[in-house]
């Protein structure tokens, strides 16, 4: 039986708290009366994923079954989720591979010779071959890589369709055999309530002409959180986008939900309660904190990267994508929804080695940002867990590196851009547009394996709620330069983080830290 | 310090080595203590041990505890015509009870005799374990659901008589709680007689939180009841009731007079244990009050 999540009020018997700081993690003592949210234990897996398979695409929801829907002659297009889920990458077999196995073989069965597979990349970097392997297994890739299983490219133009605008002028553009496909399969892992829905399809598919209507700095502070769908902007943009595509095309959606076990066993203390950690667990952390900080950064990095966790999965859903994605979201606030009493002064988060954009890459400081003060911060229902003018510290090391390979123009975005304003409304209107257009950053992401040339605009834009919402933003162990650059502060300790915090919450402020990953997300009453 | 030096500070301090695990007070609902192999504690039971607790009993903690209490013993007499193996059952409000009831039982029974403690306590650093199983001949019973060892059943089985504090644990307020049925299933499986015991005093002489009885040698009382065997048919409850009901009359005995008590008894209108439901303050009050001893011999010196 797995527990629920819970809030800790720090007391004396309150061993230090494990905190996780990029490639690396340590021990924090917290001030007596912090609080600390914990995720939900892990949710028991499905015994039979085959079997529910076969059962969610038989017995779809508001949907005929999907050897109804399958003939021969037609044109199937079956999109998935690229590498940016789940984090960290699933252990094999994924759950995408066992899916799309099984849509295939109904496929097979009916006779349906017309079938590519396309990788709802977005304007995110082109996967790999073998990364690509990864998530759809050895079969389907020998049958369909490359001409029938391929990334999706957001600039050719060729192979894009304009099904026309919402009633709020928003341009639906998507990948063009997706649009003029008899059916379109969506296969998604849905980790955090953010993703799945029409956010699969109106944005994994979807051109830069179509996404510049809910990436953007007003979309971003107006939806609270993004992770709650019911409250965000982003969201109901992709909802209005979602229905035009709906009259188009016929979307059959499979989604599915994973447990929270986010960590191979070797590092099970990750996710144990710190004062339930046994002799063992205190050995195993003191052993690989001490191994991994003595590694060189590449070893080191090539460790984190190669870490597989061996999630279990908690549900399957298949049919139309509004009632498809209800359950989704109902199954995943079972495994993160926690409550929370009020918020509090101080936010305190760690943050981990992987974001969704530097898998087999290097989390650069506008990652890190990212992941904070986008993904982190906004992991809440009803109210953020900071109040309005309070004070975020982030645990992160914030190292000034880039990867030229997967994030080209990032590099002159922290150097051009943020040198010159780091205020998501300020920038975009002024630097947006280049960067989108740019050919070279264009060449890079349609030849190579580059983020778009607009991707760091988007990533600044996730941090536009808390930088509106909080009055301070501190990191703790942060490279100076490069926090200096994104117009925030650093600070050496912990201590001295809420020494420089004082200014903006006074002297005792209430503290609340969250215990993740894995996830949680929070229900702030 | 260096970095490693650190964190062995961090972790031996944080988590307490050497010490019980102890769960933030806020964590207490949602902790599990997870999976436990039992302490052995068979060794405890060998001769060598045996002869060695007797002699620790009977030349260190027996004057020790006169020489710390005014200790008064009744009862004692339900022991001449009883066979083992018998349940003891006492009510709990202090660690000097173990120590009481060892220390006062007659030397045949003394020797064959163990005591059920609590596993998350009494067995959670293997330094404790082997003290409280040497000296008290405890063995571990899981307080938090991990499942009925079968310890007890071997135990009685090989003619041990068991000491079991029904309440689970030390009363907060010196008074008695909720007897859980354990001790009451174990007689009725076994069909072994249960003998109630009443302590006073103890919790006025070293409540929860002290580790040595207070000075001025308070009194404690000890009084043994009448052994109780299990009726034909009888279920658990029914037994832990009457269990509950004695040890209730042997207080009232205690605190007044035998035939008092019995009266009392008999009109169902003996003062509960649990005590009066007045503020906490004014239970531990009354609790830390004590037993009054009567002089047994009168005063030269008045």
């Amino acid at each position: 039986m797995s527990r629920p999540g819970f809030v800790l009020t720090v007391d004396e018997r309150t061993p230090p708290l494990l905190m996780h700081s990029g490639e690396s993690f340590r021990l924090q003592e917290f001030p007596l009366g912090s609080r600390v949210v914990y995720p939900p234990e892990s949710l028991p897996g499905l015994v039979d994923v085959d079997e529910a398979i076969e059962q969610a695409l038989l017995n779809p929801i508001d949907s005929e079954p999907l050897t109804a829907l399958l003939r021969p002659g037609m044109k199937l297009t079956i999109a998935f989720d690229d590498l940016s889920l789940p984090l960290p990458p699933m252990r094999k077999p994924d759950i995408r591979q066992r899916v799309i196995e099984h849509v295939l073989q109904h496929a097979a069965d009916a006779g349906v010779d017309d079938v590519e597979l396309i990788v709802a990349t977005a304007l995110h970097r082109r996967m790999t071959g073998a990364e690509i392997k990864a998530v759809v297994g050895e079969r389907v890739y020998r049958s369909f890589w490359p001409d029938h299983l391929y990334n999706f490219d957001a600039e050719d133009r060729a192979n894009l369709a304009h099904l026309g605008t919402t009633e709020q002028s928003e341009d639906v553009e998507i990948s063009k055999r997706a649009a003029e496909s008899d059916l379109l399969v969506y296969v998604n892992v849905n980790l955090v309530a953010m993703d799945g829905g029409w956010k699969s399809t109106a944005v994994g598919l979807a051109s830069y002409n179509s996404l510049r209507h809910h990436h953007n700095a007003h979309t971003m502070i107006h939806s609270r959180s993004f992770m709650d769908p019911r409250h965000s902007e982003l969201h109901s943009s992709a909802w209005r986008m979602g229905r035009i595509l709906g009259e188009h095309v016929k979307v059959f959606q499979i989604e599915t939900t994973l447990n929270n076990d986010a960590f191979p066993s070797q590092y099970g203390f990750l996710t144990k309660r710190e004062w339930e950690w046994s002799l063992r667990d205190q050995a195993t952390f003191l052993g690989a904190k001490r191994g991994i900080d003595l590694l060189p950064s590449k070893q080191r990095r090539r460790l984190f990267q190669g870490m597989e966790a061996p999630y279990a999965v908690t549900g399957i859903s298949a049919g139309a994508v509004e009632p498809v994605h209800a359950q989704t979201l109902e199954r995943v606030h079972r495994q993160q929804l926690v409550e929370v009493d009020g918020q509090a002064d101080v936010l305190v988060m760690g943050l981990p080695y992987l974001c969704p954009y530097n898998v087999n890459s290097v989390m650069n400081p506008i990652l890190a940002a990212c992941l904070g003060l986008g993904y982190f911060f906004n992991m809440y229902r009803n109210k953020p867990l900071v109040r309005e003018g309070g004070v975020i510290i982030l645990n992160h090391p914030v190292p000034w590196e880039f990867s030229t390979l997967h994030h080209p123009s990032y590099v002159d975005f922290f150097d051009e851009v943020l040198a010159e304003s780091t205020d998501p409304k300020v920038i975009g209107p002024k630097f947006e547009q280049q960067y989108a257009t740019d050919p070279w950053y264009t060449h890079l992401y349609r030849t190579s394996h580059a983020y778009h040339g607009v991707h760091p605009f988007y990533m600044w834009y996730w941090c536009a709620h808390a930088l509106d919402h909080v009055g301070q933003v501190i990191w703790v162990g942060g490279d100076r330069r490069s926090v200096a650059r994104m117009g925030m502060r650093s600070a050496s300790t912990f201590a001295d983080a809420l020494e420089l915090a004082r200014d903006t919450v006074g002297s005792s402020p209430s503290i609340t830290y969250t215990h993740n990953p894995p996830h949680l997300l929070a229900d702030v009453r | 310090m260096t970095g490693i030096q650190q964190d062995l500070t961090s972790l031996s301090r944080g988590w307490r080595w050497g010490h019980r695990k102890l769960p933030p007070h806020s964590a207490e609902p949602h902790h599990s203590f997870g999976e436990r192999r039992e302490f052995p504690t068979d060794w405890a039971r060998s001769r060598p041990a045996r002869a060695a607790r007797e002699a620790i009993l009977r030349g260190g903690l027996t004057p020790l505890m006169h020489r710390e209490t005014t200790m008064r013993v009744d009862g004692l007499d339900v022991f001449d015509d009883l066979e083992g193996p018998v349940v003891i059952v006492a009510n709990h409000t202090s660690h000097l009870d173990t120590a009481l009831l060892l220390t006062t039982l007659p030397a045949r029974w003394q020797r064959k005799v163990t005591v059920g403690a609590a596993a998350d306590y009494f067995f959670d650093a293997w330094w404790r374990a082997i003290g409280s199983a040497l000296v008290f001949a405890t063995f571990p019973i899981e307080r938090h659901g991990h499942g009925l060892s079968d310890t007890p059943a071997k135990l009685i089985a090989d003619g041990w008589s068991i000491v079991m504090f029904p309440e689970g644990t030390r009363s907060p307020d010196g008074w008695t709680r909720r007897f859980r049925p354990g001790a009451a299933a174990l007689a009725i499986t076994h069909n072994v007689p249960i003998l109630p015991v009443g302590i006073r005093g103890s919790y006025a002489a070293m409540p929860k939180g002290r580790s040595w009885p207070r000075p001025g040698r308070p009194p404690v009382h000890v009084r043994y009841g009448r052994p109780i065997q299990p009726r034909e048919g009888e279920g658990t409850l029914e037994l832990n009731a009457r269990v509950a009901a004695s040890i209730e009359t042997l207080l009232d005995e205690d605190a007044t007079n035998w035939y008092g008590a019995a009266l009392r008894a008999a009109a169902k209108q003996t003062p509960a244990s649990s005590g009066p439901q007045v503020a906490e303050w004014r239970r531990v009050w009354a609790s830390t009050a004590g037993p009054r001893n009567t002089p047994t011999r009168s005063k030269a010196w008045r």
